[in-house]
């Protein structure tokens, strides 16, 4: 029932979903902006950007491109929307795994003074670019699937680790953990959705819902942690 | 063995030292930092890069570090941005 009525007001719906997304994602943006531009902690700054980038990517995604706010038009306005769309979502799930290994890479205090514009952002732009072209070329969004499949499994080893080693002193890891874990799940039902039950809605519907699980549980989590000062 | 300090710590603890004194010398810095003298130069220029600390140099020629603003607002922060740096293991 609660699904008839979700599919019959299905654009309606989708736009509030994204607005509810973007808004998360901003009010995270904030809090942890304001964290980096007191500690320039690069960690911060690259998830920062990752929450930045995910919420331009659901803004592109269901708001500008909502055919129901946008009733237009030319059919290259869709096709620079599904573009810009990659490009930000797959740039937000590399910030996220790069937040969690930046201190890997970058060498001790001499951190990159951009964050969008260094050798090793570059190099995801670069692998971002060549997935957008492969899906452009055979109309389909498979190659970002995939993509997503293997950063998000790297990005949930990654934080298994750290919980399995800080658990007990640093409570939310657990909690990143089953978002890192939820975020897999959801790219790959996206996938299934997309290559095997032809984006059924009842699919789309529950990958939306644990979508938002996700950005709800980072959004507790960057409250939680940041609203004591002093 | 004692645990090796974190970078944050490291740099909590330097400027605790400053903010303590003041004005300090270099010199004073590097025993209470306990840090060798190479990673303590490591930790001060990039202090001095971030907006951490400043120099001063008197009529003497004598140097001395102090805390800027900047600094004294990480410190007060610290515990915050300590807290969310290791809950997502940033």
């Amino acid at each position: 029932m609660i699904y008839d009525f979700i599919i019959q007001n299905r654009e309606i719906l989708k736009i509030f979903y994204g607005l509810m997304v973007v808004l998360i994602c901003l009010v995270i943006v904030l809090r942890t902006d304001r964290l980096f531009r007191i500690s320039l902690h690069q960690g911060i700054r690259y998830f920062r950007n990752a929450f930045f980038f995910f919420s331009l990517a659901f803004l592109i995604r269901y708001i500008m491109g909502s055919n129901v706010l946008v009733p237009i038009i030319h059919n290259n306005y869709f096709f620079i929307v599904k573009v810009a769309f990659e490009f930000f979502l797959i740039m937000a799930g590399f910030f996220l795994l790069y937040s969690l290994l930046w201190k890997k890479i970058e060498v001790s205090g001499e951190s990159y003074p951009s964050s969008l514009f260094n050798p090793v952002i570059l190099i995801f732009y670069l692998f971002t670019f060549s997935v957008i072209f492969l899906d452009l070329i055979w109309n389909t969004y498979s190659f970002m699937f995939v993509s997503q499949i293997i950063l998000f499994s790297f990005a949930s080893a990654i934080s298994f680790v750290n919980y399995e080693n800080n658990s007990r002193r640093h409570k939310f890891l657990k909690f990143y953990f089953i978002a890192m874990i939820f975020s897999l799940i959801a790219w790959v039902l996206n996938a299934l959705a997309a290559l095997l039950f032809n984006w059924n809605p009842l699919f789309a519907i529950n990958i939306s819902i644990i979508n938002l699980i996700i950005f709800l549980i980072f959004l507790l989590g960057v409250i939680n942690v940041t609203k004591y000062r002093g | 063995m004692a645990k090796k300090r974190e970078r944050l710590e490291v740099i909590k603890d330097i400027l605790v030292s400053i903010k303590n004194t003041r004005q300090i010398k270099p010199t004073r810095l590097l025993y209470s930092s306990n840090l060798s003298p190479q990673m303590f130069k490591e930790y001060i220029n990039e202090l001095i890069t971030k907006g951490f600390i400043k120099l001063d140099i008197d009529k003497d020629e004598k140097k001395s570090f102090s805390l800027t603003k900047k600094g004294y607002d990480f410190l007060q922060e610290y515990r915050v941005i300590e807290s969310f740096v290791d809950n997502f293991g940033l």
